[in-house]
């Protein structure tokens, strides 16, 4: 993949992002906060942007969304989890309702 | 109820159809709503066309300990705090919502009900509310998971970490079965 193929499907992703994200928060504001592991500031904020900013905000050539898994250890032990695709996205799904919401310290 | 209110009332109505359809019992009905025991059991037959089953609810904290409860146990209660810390809710509403995303993460087989019952998940907060159960953390994964309250843990390994030989052996057959 060339260079600014990367960064054109880097801006396509943040825009897809953001809109399922305020889709999520518009549909239902508790879920989204949980699905999206972001606190209710941030989540609020993001729903009173307008159509404009949020494409402002995803022209980025940076990736917007991150990894929910900081630590090494635990990304090693969900994906060699291979006996059982349930019992992985079981665990994964139990470790992000664990984890503390970004940005929040 | 000293002041009756046509929209509280409303509002005890929706919120005992969303329990009723989530798979509550009559006495989780009793406990959370304001309304008589006649307009619960008429409203349950209403909406599973049979009447509400009889009997005491589950009341032994050792089923949330066994391999495959104590997974989806934790996943719930889980999420019931994470909505509660962030999404600020409280109460019933809070216990409907976790209920309603724990069943989205759990993989559901076709005609079979959820390893936690709404009941048992209203049970186990009642459970933690008198500190009967807590939550430890695994030292593995960093998972929070539920526990007796005075066993002692300062090793624990979760379930997923260490799961059991037989577990996915089981798995297997009720897939097969």
């Amino acid at each position: 993949m060339k260079n600014n193929e990367i960064l054109t499907e880097i801006r396509d992703a943040n825009l897809n992002y953001l809109m399922l994200a305020r889709q999520m928060i518009r549909a239902d504001r508790a879920s989204a906060i949980f699905r999206l592991g972001l606190p209710g500031g941030l989540v609020d904020v993001l729903d009173s942007l307008s159509s404009a900013q949020v494409i402002r905000l995803a022209s980025s050539n940076m990736m917007l969304a991150r990894l929910r898994f900081e630590d090494e250890a635990i990304i090693e032990i969900l994906a060699s989890q291979g006996r059982d695709i349930s019992l992985a996205t079981t665990h994964a799904a139990l470790l992000m309702a664990v984890q503390p919401v970004e940005g929040k310290q | 109820m000293a002041s009756k209110s046509v929209v509280s009332d409303g509002e005890q109505i929706v919120i005992a159809s969303q329990l009723i359809e989530l798979g509550a019992r009559l006495q989780v009905l009793e406990t959370e709503t304001s309304l008589s025991r006649e307009r619960l059991i008429k409203l349950y037959k209403e909406i599973r066309g049979v009447s509400p089953p009889k009997g005491m609810l589950p009341f032994s904290t050792d089923w949330f300990v066994n391999w495959q409860p104590n997974i989806h146990a934790s996943m719930f209660i889980n999420i019931h705090r994470y909505l509660l810390q962030h999404a600020h809710m409280s109460g019933i509403s809070a216990v409907i919502k976790s209920y309603q995303l724990y069943l989205e993460q759990i993989p559901l087989e076709l005609n079979k009900a959820p390893v936690l019952s709404l009941t048992r998940a209203w049970t186990l907060l009642r459970f933690f509310e008198s500190k009967m159960l807590t939550l430890v953390e695994c030292k593995k994964c960093k998972g929070n998971f539920v526990t007796h309250a005075f066993d002692l843990n300062h090793a624990y390994h979760c379930g997923l970490c260490n799961p059991p030989a037989r577990a996915s052996k089981r798995l297997h057959c009720e897939v097969a079965g």
